[in-house]
């Protein structure tokens, strides 16, 4: 009955967010065994909180039905070039999501 | 599957589908695994019509009320900026339905991007299709395949192309990847030639590819036009 | 219930499934980590990937295919999975091939079955008895 109930009420709160909006931050290149939703192109590239969101369960956990561990989740900018070698149009970003523990400070 | 389409073929010079008496492997198991939840009392009949009915109401209109109406309400504008789900409400749509903690898949995070003379948003979602449906409906078959999952985070501007847009290198391009539990829509910028337009005529050119980003509204403009896969049995052909 | 011929060409069609990893992959003793590491790739994650232009279609949604979103939503409502498990099931765990060869819905209709059954809900043998009698229904109207 977990979905129902977690979708029902807000989970319980994480802490304090570690980031905050416009942070540099470096996305972890964890090992991949059966379930991640941190994308292989952003992993090992630095980007700036966009926004921080909302507290859920981590998809690790979620995807294999355990309750528990809430995080704090974020959108995170990166620069097209910083993703893509080549990429030719400096302008170009790209947002995607994370939660906290895919990420740490980048001092670059 | 009986029906012989390769994907990825270009796909333009489809025939109608036949009709075919025969039922399918995918329409078998699905009825086969709907009947035993059923008689195991893991849902019931009612529960799946009931959202069913729900699934059958929504769809693109909606995101194109919403868009036209923050063009012509500045303050609503500001509302759905801040919290989507929220203004949602004020055009007739409730991310809490139909189970009154929203629908499984979607959650209750929207937000809405706004474009700007100088910055485009364009939307994926690279791991499977999550896509904002109370709000846009179903999400359409290529948004769901590996080829445009595969390519618009890298080649944005070769993509949009084939869909007919082409910015020029000034305008950044902000693809958003929906991975996680928020949602997205865009809101393009209003264009000229719609001074004096009432919502509905608004709302008329902000078909769903704009509210992806893979189009931009302007007058005139008041369908996405792909080629069309028919089914074989479609929605509401058959009730069983 | 197929006739032996046709079970003979089916065959064949299994036999074209095969690990598309094309490098000499005869003796498995070690394998160096780059290729572990495309092993344990979750087939989901696909971003950045190389593919070749295509015509972006349209899909008229199929009645079944309706029914299985509908199904595989209810099966979240009613606390019987959620919505991650479920894309955990249908998106990597089928693997590779039927990943990508295999319609949208009909991975997410073949991940709530596999659900059903590993939960312990329903009995494979209760399943495939099930579409056998669907089966017939069908091929009698």
């Amino acid at each position: 009955m977990r979905e129902s109930e977690s979708r029902g009420t807000p989970p319980a709160a994480a802490g304090k967010a570690r980031f905050k909006v416009g942070d540099r931050v470096r996305v972890k290149d964890l090992p991949n065994l059966f379930y991640s939703r941190t994308q292989m192109y952003v992993r090992g590239a630095v980007g700036t909180i966009a926004a921080c969101t909302y507290q859920d369960l981590i998809p690790e956990d979620e995807a294999f039905n355990r309750d528990g561990r809430i995080e704090q989740y974020y959108i995170v900018r990166f620069r097209q070039k910083d993703l893509w070698p080549g990429y030719p149009f400096d302008n170009d970003t790209l947002q995607t999501e994370s939660p906290e523990r895919w990420l740490e400070p980048a001092d670059d | 599957m009986s029906h012989a389409h390769t994907p990825g073929n270009g796909g333009a010079e489809h025939p109608a589908a036949p009709t075919v008496d025969e039922i399918t492997d995918f329409e078998v198991l699905e009825i086969a695994v709907r009947e035993l939840a059923i008689e195991h009392g893991l849902f019931t009949a009612e529960d799946h019509r009931r959202f069913t009915e729900w699934a059958e109401s929504i769809g693109p209109a909606a995101g194109s009320r919403l868009v036209a109406k923050a063009w012509v309400d500045p303050a609503f504008k500001e509302r759905v900026l801040k919290d989507a789900v929220k203004a949602c409400k004020e055009i007739g749509i409730d991310w809490a339905e139909p189970t009154g903690f929203g629908t499984p898949s979607d959650y209750m995070n929207l937000r809405v991007l706004e474009d700007t003379p100088t910055l485009h948003h364009v939307i994926v979602c690279t791991l499977c299709s999550c896509y904002p449906r109370p709000l846009l409906g179903m999400s359409p078959e290529w948004y769901r395949t590996t080829n445009y999952r595969r390519r618009l985070v890298r080649w944005p501007r070769q993509v949009l192309a084939e869909f007919g847009l082409v910015l020029p290198p000034e305008v950044e391009i902000r693809v958003e990847d929906s991975n996680q539990k928020c949602r997205f829509m865009v809101l393009p910028v209003r264009p000229a030639g719609t001074e004096n337009w009432t919502e509905e005529q608004l709302a008329e050119i902000v078909t769903r590819d704009c509210m992806i980003g893979v189009a931009l509204p302007r007058p005139g403009r008041t369908a996405d036009v792909h080629p069309m896969h028919r089914a074989r049995r479609p929605v509401g052909s058959s009730r069983d | 219930m197929a006739g032996r011929e046709e079970l003979v060409q089916q065959q064949e069609i299994i036999s074209f499934l095969q690990p598309a990893l094309h490098m000499p992959q005869n003796w498995n003793y070690e394998l160096a980590s780059p290729v572990v590491k495309a092993y344990l790739h979750p087939p989901h994650d696909v971003g950045g990937q190389f593919d070749v232009p295509a015509i972006y279609e349209e899909k008229e949604e199929e009645q079944w295919e309706l029914n299985t979103y509908v199904t595989c939503e209810v099966l979240g409502w009613r606390g019987i999975w959620n919505s991650e498990e479920r894309r955990r099931r249908a998106d990597n765990d089928l693997g590779y091939a039927m990943y990508l060869g295999i319609p949208y819905y009909g991975r997410w209709i073949l991940a709530a079955a596999r659900m059903l059954v590993d939960k312990k809900h329903i009995a494979l043998s209760e399943l495939i008895e099930k579409i056998a009698e669907v089966k017939a229904r069908y091929a009698r109207k």
